[in-house]
């Protein structure tokens, strides 16, 4: 059995559990699965496009010297960088990390990618200072780029 | 539809960089076309799996009656819970905005507020699409990072907005 079929299985499993205990929960459970799926694919079909576009014209090399370990902390800084510009779902950050590694990105690179990602982003920026204001939001976003890009070089120097 | 919007417009722009580079080149939109074909297929199943498993966590826990775990009263402990408990909620940022807004009004201190979105950028259902890309070292030990952080951020970042509030509060006394 593949992986993919493992994850099916616990999948069906947990979903059987929750039938048993309560049905109209299920229900409301395969519907959000079904909102899930129709949001998160067609971003997932743009960014696998995207990536193989990248693959098809971006020289390997310019991904490698950018964000190898060659380029030590800055690597960090760069797929930070990046990261705060994806305007991506957390669900597309994982494949798009993926390919990065294969085209040589160091795994602090990657750290700092997917984690900028996911906990920042000019398209969240407004509704975050909505929802919380100027001070919290820039001590947030401030402290997160902060701290990811030190816990980075972990992953640098580890993996 | 307009529940759909944004899935058309990514639909939209994903064709036409495909369709841009048929009309200069069709066997590169060839190529293209055969690796995302490739991507597809090898994340297919765990999307499922992991949709299904963000569906039921969506039903079961409900993360709106949270907030009297994560008052200042709450402590350490509420800080501790703040850091840990996210990493299995989905969502985006867009959905958690509005979220801990709620919680924020409901009583959170802002200490916990931080913790939980670091800790949700744990995103342990995506554990599965994390591993399939990235590894299990790099998947585990990413997860290990995100509590520490998490605390971290929430109690460091607590106190730097506090004594900014409390600073830009005095020279408006002094008027």
């Amino acid at each position: 059995m593949d992986t993919g079929t493992i994850y099916l299985v616990i999948a069906a499993i947990l979903l059987l559990v929750s039938l048993v205990k309560d049905r109209t929960k299920t229900k409301n459970a395969l519907l959000a699965t079904g909102h899930i799926a129709l949001s998160i694919l067609p971003v997932l079909f743009f960014i696998f496009i995207l990536m193989s576009f990248m693959q098809v014209f971006i020289p390997q090399k310019l991904i490698a010297n950018l964000l190898g370990s060659g380029n030590g902390f800055f690597s960090i800084l760069l797929g930070g960088l990046i990261g705060s510009f994806a305007l991506i779902q957390p669900a597309a950050v994982f494949p798009f990390a993926g390919f990065l590694r294969d085209y040589g990105a160091n795994y602090g690179a990657i750290f700092g990618f997917v984690m900028i990602a996911i906990l920042m982003g000019i398209s969240t920026l407004p509704l975050e200072l909505l929802s919380f204001g100027k001070k919290f939001t820039i001590v947030r976003n401030v402290l997160t780029f902060v701290l990811v890009s030190l816990v980075g070089i972990v992953f640098l120097l580890l993996l | 539809m307009n529940r759909y919007k944004n899935s058309l417009i990514y639909i939209g722009i994903a064709l036409l960089l495909w369709g841009g580079v048929a009309v200069f080149s069709v066997p590169k939109a060839l190529l293209m076309g055969s690796i995302t074909y490739d991507t597809f297929l090898r994340v297919i199943k765990i999307m499922i799996a992991v949709f299904i498993i963000i569906g039921l966590i969506k039903v079961w826990v409900h993360p709106k009656h949270l907030s009297r775990f994560l008052g200042k009263e709450a402590g350490f402990k509420g800080l501790l819970f703040a850091s840990t408990f996210p990493i299995i909620l989905g969502g985006s940022l867009f959905t958690m905005f509005p979220l801990l807004r709620i919680l924020r009004e409901k009583g959170a201190s802002i200490a916990a507020i931080l913790s939980f979105i670091t800790a949700w950028g744990g995103k342990a259902p995506l554990l599965p699409l994390e591993i399939s890309f990235l590894g299990v070292q790099f998947a585990v030990l990413r997860i290990a990072v995100i509590i520490p952080s998490a605390l971290l951020i929430g109690i460091f970042g607590e106190f730097l907005i506090e004594k900014w509030e409390r600073n830009s509060f005095s020279p408006a006394r002094e008027n």
